[in-house]
Formats: structure tokens, sequence, C-alpha cells
């Protein structure tokens, strides 16, 4: 069942309250969300020896202030979780979520270990896990966010990622990048590692600055096809 | 007689885009199905002579529908049209019976060229 923001009446008003997008605008990004999040896992299936199971990417405009409840609700089925987190600058502004059940990091670690094994020099499990989740994180958030902006006419920069290995679902605190009062555009992917029978989700978050830039980007994009 | 042509696909705008990067001035028939079932069923009833088939699709996902429409006909020219690129993906549906991958998002040129390709392959089945 998608996420709802719980209101007095018990009804979902926030489609009304919030600067939309059009369906139009919607599905295209959808579109190109599904295209990037194809590359970027390709491009991991060119590092690591893994198939990626990808599913229909989804779209929410919601308020930046929801957000934090939103994701801790999308992930409600991990009790403990793993982050990487990275934020991205550019007209396309905003920051990307990769999360992970806990124990995903220790699955992991074989299979990069093998594929790269002088990469790891520290024998400290917490440390594998940090680098694993790290690696993969590059590599997906990367190429899809790379992917994104290159469709859409744009270049961003990086900031370093940061991962946090076993937190509470409620440790995912995205709002310090979005003013409370803003709008943001999730763009959500669900899909899991065959080999290892792990599961994720990347959440790309876009602030309000990028909404009128965004609206303007996916008309050019259409215009190929008009 | 105008050449039929199915488009798979569960997103509207991708169906628009590939639609858009059709030739123009080709005597074709389009048909649409927004998932891998509806798509199958539209292959039975319509016969196309080429399909477009995405692989990342709820109901049915692209994969099953190209082995069901593989075992209505065995000859039947599928393109699957897919953001899916892993190497393995694509051994998977070449492996189904897949004609060729086109990778999205079309453009005029790849697709001008996946149905050059197609449409070369059935003058061979068909003697021409």
């Amino acid at each position: 069942m998608p996420w709802r923001r719980p209101t007095n009446s018990g009804e979902d008003s926030m489609e009304t309250e919030l600067p939309s997008i059009s369906e139009e605008e919607k599905d295209t990004l959808q579109e190109i969300m599904n295209i990037a999040f194809g590359k970027a896992a390709a491009e991991l299936a060119e590092v690591i020896n893994i198939f990626v199971v990808l599913s229909v990417p989804y779209i929410k405009v919601l308020k930046a202030e929801d957000l934090p409840e939103y994701l801790r609700y999308e992930v409600r089925d991990f009790s403990t979780i793993s982050i990487v987190e990275q934020n991205f600058w550019g007209k396309f502004r905003g920051g990307a979520f990769l999360v992970f059940p806990a124990d995903a990091g220790k699955a992991l670690i074989t299979m990069l270990d093998a594929e790269h094994e002088t990469t790891f020099e520290s024998g400290s499990m917490e440390i594998l896990e940090k680098e694993t989740l790290m690696e993969v994180g590059n590599i997906l958030i990367g190429a899809c966010v790379g992917k994104i902006t290159e469709l859409l006419g744009d270049v961003v920069t990086y900031s370093p990622p940061t991962v946090l290995v076993e937190n509470k679902p409620h440790d995912i605190l995205p709002e310090r990048l979005f003013d409370p009062e803003y709008t943001a555009i999730v763009m959500k992917t669900v899909f899991r590692f065959d080999e290892r029978n792990v599961s994720g989700f990347l959440f790309l978050v876009t602030t309000q600055d990028s909404m009128e830039w965004i609206k303007q980007s996916l008309a050019e994009f259409l215009e190929h096809y008009e | 007689m105008a050449r039929k042509i199915l488009i798979v696909d569960d997103s509207p705008i991708s169906r628009k885009m590939l639609k858009s990067c059709l030739p123009k001035d080709d005597d074709t028939e389009v048909h649409e199905a927004g998932d891998g079932l509806a798509g199958l069923e539209k292959f039975k009833e319509i016969g196309p002579d080429i399909t477009f088939l995405d692989l990342t699709m709820p109901v049915m996902d692209g994969a099953q529908a190209l082995e069901e429409m593989k075992k209505q006909n065995p000859d039947a020219v599928i393109i699957v049209a897919t953001a899916d690129i892993q190497v393995k993906s694509i051994e998977r549906v070449m492996g189904l019976g897949a004609f060729l991958v086109l990778k999205k998002p079309p453009t005029r040129e790849s697709v001008g060229d996946a149905l050059a390709k197609a449409d070369e392959f059935r003058g061979r089945q068909h003697g021409n």
C-alpha cells in the first residue's frame, strides 16, 4: 500500500496542497529514472558479477516535512538498515539515499572481495561493510544521477558519499537538506541482487529549487519525441 | 498491405517516444498494449509483423510475454526495447528468441536501424 500523509480527517489531502507536476511530467520522469537505473545496474554488473532485478520506478511529489516519515514508511520491512547517502548539486539538486537491510553489507562483501581482492586492506568487518556499501553506492548513485542529468541536459557535482551501517529506519534524515515548507520530488526504485537475495531502495529526492528546471527540461526532452 | 507493429510498454510516455521514432512515411499500422499480458492478448489478436517489447512491466513482465509470444509464433520478430542493458538480461532475452535488443531511450536512428534489420529478416523469411 503506498504511503499517504496522515490528516485530521483521515483523508489524503496532499496532492491538492502541493505545486503539482502533470501526469505527463510524472510519466516522463518515471521513464527517465527507469533508463537511468538500468544504466546504473549495467555499470554495477560490469564491475562485479551480479545481476540486478529491476522494477518499475515510482515518482511522488510531497512536502519536504513529510520526507522522513515517508522514507521510514517505505523501508518499514527492514528492522535495521544501512544507508549510503550522497548529495548532488547542479540545476538538478538534491540527495540520493541507497537503503539496504542491515545485513546486506556482509552479504555483498564476499562478492566484491572476490572481484577486487586488493581493495580491502582492513580486517575490520565494519570497515569492510562500509567500503563495500560505499563502492556499490558510488556506482549506483553516480551512474543513475549522471544519466538523469545527461538526459535532462545538466551536469552535477557530488558530495563524498557517507555510509551509515545498521541504523534504525528513523535515522534516515534528509530533512537537513530540505526546508520543511518546500516541495520535494521523490524518485524511488526497488531492486534485488539476484544471487545474494538482497533487496534495496534507491530514493532520489530533489529540492524545490530544482522544480522549475525539471519541468522545463522534461518539456525539452519530450520535444525530441513530438 | 500495411505493416503491423505492436508496442508493449507500461509507460505511456515510452510508447509515445517509440511511436514518434517510427518512420513517418511508412505504411504502418501501430497497435499498443500497457503490460505483458495485454500485449500477449493483442499479439494473438492481430498477429503483428514486428513487436517492440519492454521488459520491466507489471502483471506479466516482458521476458514472460516474450516466451509466450514465441510459443504462439516461433517466427515472430520481437524487438526487446528496454532500459535493462545488463549483459545477463540481454543474453537471457536473446536466448528466449528476441530478434534484437533496442536500448532506451529510442532514437529515430536506432529505431530505423532496428526496423531495417527486421524488414530484411522478414524478407528472407518470406523468400523475397
